[in-house]
């Protein structure tokens, strides 16, 4: 019986070690319905719509089909927003993981 | 480089170069961990990297090496005291110690990021920077404890106290999972630790529960 319980531990060390390096799927991920990226608006234009809340912009990027927002509010709070790139429209924003700000009827 | 004994076999008169031997290789040890550190600094200093893009290697070079610290134990219970286990066993408290140093390079780039005091305590109410803060806390109670001179002078209450580091991990795991919004990746590194505790339990279990079992 121990003998067994040893070789699943085996077994099970080495199975999570093989699904370390893997790259996680994640399902926190936000999903925009960004369509292709031929008719995104160009990053410059986002980061005018961000300047025009006010942000200070530290970094966009492109995450899933969403464009992706690193920035600081007027108050100084670290912020992470998503934007839809065809609209611009801001979606939804989280301060350090915890929602602040998500538009009406947005379930992405 | 030419002092350094292959095997810790021999006592007596190989005994000091043996020791020496050990300590190069303990050297040699820290050298390596120290590796992808200079890397990561290396490229901030240069203004390739932004403070805030380095935070998740940090955190999560931390967080690794943690596990890898803390998997020996239950492992070698589990398997026995042998194999890779030993030199494993041997250098855990070493990579405990390193796990640190990446949480206060982690933190260092926090600080960078954020670049003030007020929006740092203005945001340490939110629960993915509280659990932060306490795991760090937790790692820097168990790094202070981890040298030799302190683990001779605590004697037995070295173990009960060095038990923080579960809590460090812990907290670590959560700090990133609320971060992320998302718990897979922090769950994926903390898998191997979380199996081996779980083996290690039902093994003492039965051990307790059936003594014509227990090994001579």
């Amino acid at each position: 019986m121990i003998r067994s319980l040893r070789a699943a531990a085996l077994v099970a060390t080495v199975l999570a070690f093989g699904a370390l390096p893997q790259p996680a799927l994640a399902d926190g991920d936000v999903v925009c319905r960004g369509g292709p990226q031929d008719k995104w608006e160009p990053l410059a234009s986002l980061r005018k719509k961000a300047w025009q809340e006010g942000w200070e912009v530290l970094k966009v990027q492109v995450e899933g089909d969403c464009y992706e927002v690193y920035a600081r509010t007027e108050q100084g709070q670290a912020i992470e927003a998503f934007f839809h790139p065809v609209t611009l429209e801001k979606l939804v924003v989280f301060r350090r993981g915890r929602e602040i700000f998500r538009k009406e009827g947005f379930s992405g | 480089m030419t002092e350094r004994t292959p095997s810790s076999r021999s006592h007596g008169l190989a005994g000091t170069d043996t020791r020496r031997g050990w300590q190069s290789l303990r050297l040699a040890f820290w050298v390596l961990l120290a590796v992808p550190a200079w890397f990561m600094i290396r490229s901030f200093a240069q203004g390739e990297t932004l403070a805030m893009d380095l935070l998740h290697p940090t955190g999560e070079t931390a967080l690794r090496l943690m596990v890898l610290a803390m998997l020996a134990g239950p492992l070698a219970e589990i398997f026995g005291f042998r194999g890779l286990l030993r030199p494993w066993l041997a250098v855990r408290r070493n990579l405990g110690v390193a796990a640190f140093g990446y949480a206060a390079l982690h933190l260092a780039f926090y600080v960078i990021d954020m670049g003030a005091f007020g929006p740092m305590l203005d945001e340490l109410t939110l629960p993915a920077i509280w659990t932060g803060w306490l795991s760090f806390i937790a790692l820097l109670a168990a790094a202070s404890i981890s040298s030799n001179a302190m683990v001779r002078r605590l004697g037995r209450r070295w173990k009960p106290i060095q038990r923080i580091v579960y809590a460090a991990v812990l907290l670590g795991a959560l700090h990133w999972w609320l971060l992320d919004r998302d718990y897979v990746p922090a769950l994926i590194h903390l898998a191997p630790l979380l199996l081996a505790w779980c083996a290690r339990f039902a093994m003492r279990a039965r051990r307790s529960t059936s003594p014509e079992e227990r090994p001579a």
